[in-house]
């Protein structure tokens, strides 16, 4: 489903992908936010995440067990 | 722009402890067009090296430079404290130059960053040189070890530190004994001028890789980390850190004598040129093109049909496309492509180039440092579809796979490996087009069973 962004925050949802190892959590608890990959790993947006989606991300943060998933504020 | 500065600005010595030191001499200011002006800045022929082996071919007269014969050539080093530092990033900001090592960052931004987040801190010399077709930084710290130590004492004074770091393979040998004596030629002339200290870091192809650097240093795994900061603001131990690869330190050396009074220094680079059987350093001068290059280095076809530039995580160019453009990271973006660690490797028509692709995609798949999912797993697929490609076993759905895992890989890992190897891919199945064709109807070609021409270490 195509991301409609009205309010962008200049937030970015990010992995360090050294620490993920693939769990999948991130991908039903954001599922507009994140997909996983060939091999089971999170592809996230590249663009700053819009106002409406930072519940969902701040979720898929939270639920992360490996806490790989970050906010970047830069 | 800029106004000619004086000697002054460049900052004398003047701690009552130093040893007194000859007053600021001619050689420096009278000699200094020579160096960029005329095509070999560093080294007058090429320096050259068996394919698999760290240790430069002898040649005549061994052009090794001691200290005697470094101050001889260049001119002392100039000091970089106080007003010389600002003066110095002026000077490096102006000549353009960017890291040599692959990433081509421009050293006047890393060096202000840094100053801006406190100074202090530590400067890394990065000789881990990982590229397998890479001798570069062999070749200078084997030959010109002083220039390297120069640029990175110029780096230290800037940043206000004493702090020193030589990060080496711990394999490489003929580099560890070279940089060595090269310290111990400083000592016996002067106190050193900064604590110059020799690290060793695991014989991997990541080793050299920059947030590599810095965690091996920091005491963990010599692996590639996601930082969150750059290492210019919080590095080793965390206070700022510079990594420089060797090469661009001996350009900040010789910029430092020349580039402070001049309006815009230029640098040359130093390319590895692979050859059957030999690898050749070569000094190339600014603005010399592929065609200059390849004409010159008798080791290589005149007329190839394609070369790859950069490294093994480069791009392949069509020749047609290549020949007539600059030997120069500007030069390489308009085409799309990076001058890299400065790998050249021109193939003749008679090659397959899919079958060197595919030899080298092991290697990248065999070099992940296993740590993130989208590289360890990922970069082996890309592999097992490449080495189908090569021999001709591959079908329109395997190349569609391709294409999805190399858009599934790029930009996904905590380094630049992965993106690396994805450029390789995707450049080789553009530049070798009517190969592909070839191999998917007709089987793998006659070049794909001739020897490899690109060498590829053993590892695993």
């Amino acid at each position: 489903m195509p991301r409609i962004r009205r309010a962008p925050t200049g937030n970015r949802l990010r992995v360090d992908p050294v620490a993920c190892d693939g769990v999948g959590i991130c991908a039903h608890l954001a599922p507009r936010l994140v997909t996983v990959d060939s091999w089971g790993y999170p592809i996230l947006p590249v663009e700053p995440l819009d106002r409406s989606e930072q519940r969902s991300a701040a979720l898929a943060v939270a639920g992360c067990p490996r806490r790989a998933l970050f906010i970047d504020h830069g | 722009m800029t106004s000619p500065l004086t000697r002054a600005d460049l900052g004398q010595r003047s701690h009552p402890s130093d040893p007194p030191r000859p007053a600021a001499p001619a050689a420096i200011f009278t000699a200094p067009a020579a160096i960029f002006t005329a095509p070999a800045a560093i080294f007058r022929a090429p320096v050259r090296f068996a394919p698999l082996s760290r240790t430069a071919e002898p040649d005549e007269g061994q052009d090794r430079q001691g200290v005697g014969e470094h101050v001889a050539a260049y001119g002392p080093r100039p000091d970089a404290t106080r007003q010389g530092g600002p003066a110095l990033i002026a000077a490096l900001e102006r000549s353009e130059l960017t890291g040599q090592g692959g990433g081509h960052f421009p050293v006047a931004t890393k060096w202000r960053t840094a100053l801006a987040a406190g100074g202090g801190g530590t400067v890394v010399a990065n000789c881990a040189e990982g590229e397998p077709a890479s001798r570069k930084d062999a070749a200078l710290l084997q030959r010109r070890p002083h220039l390297v130590l120069d640029g990175l004492a110029l780096a230290a004074e800037t940043l206000g530190t004493r702090r020193a770091l030589i990060w080496l393979h711990e394999g490489d040998r003929a580099t560890q004994s070279a940089v060595a004596r090269a310290i111990a030629e400083r000592r016996e002339q002067s106190p050193l001028d900064v604590a110059f200290t020799v690290a060793l870091g695991p014989d991997h192809y990541l080793t050299g890789e920059s947030s590599a650097v810095v965690r091996g240093l920091n005491g963990g795994s010599a692996l590639p980390s996601l930082p969150r900061q750059p290492a210019a603001v919080a590095g080793i131990g965390g206070r700022p850190t510079l990594v420089h690869n060797a090469e661009t330190l001996a350009w900040v050396a010789l910029v430092a004598r020349t580039g402070v009074m001049t309006a815009s220094p230029s640098t040359g680079s130093l390319v590895t040129v692979v050859g059957a059987g030999q690898l050749a350093v070569v000094e190339v001068a600014p603005g010399e093109t592929f065609a200059e290059l390849i004409n010159r280095s008798s080791m290589a076809s005149s007329r190839p049909a394609a070369v790859l530039v950069g490294g093994y995580g480069g791009s392949w160019l069509p020749w047609a496309e290549v020949a007539a453009a600059a030997v120069s990271d500007a030069g390489l973006r308009r085409l799309g492509a990076s001058l890299g660690a400065g790998v050249i490797a021109p193939v003749a028509g008679g090659h397959c180039g899919l079958a060197e692709t595919s030899r080298v995609l092991q290697f990248l798949a065999a070099s992940s440092a296993r740590q993130c999912g989208p590289c360890l797993f990922g970069l082996p697929a890309l592999a097992d579809l490449f080495a189908r490609l090569s021999a001709g076993r591959c079908n329109e759905g395997d190349l569609r796979r391709l294409d999805r895992y190399a858009g599934q890989v790029i930009g996904r890992g905590a380094c630049h490996h992965p993106d690396g190897a994805v450029r390789l891919v995707r450049s080789a199945l553009r530049t070798f087009a009517t190969d592909v064709r070839r191999h998917l109807a007709d089987g793998p070609c006659a070049g794909a069973v001739r020897p490899a021409l690109l060498p590829v270490p053993d590892i695993g």
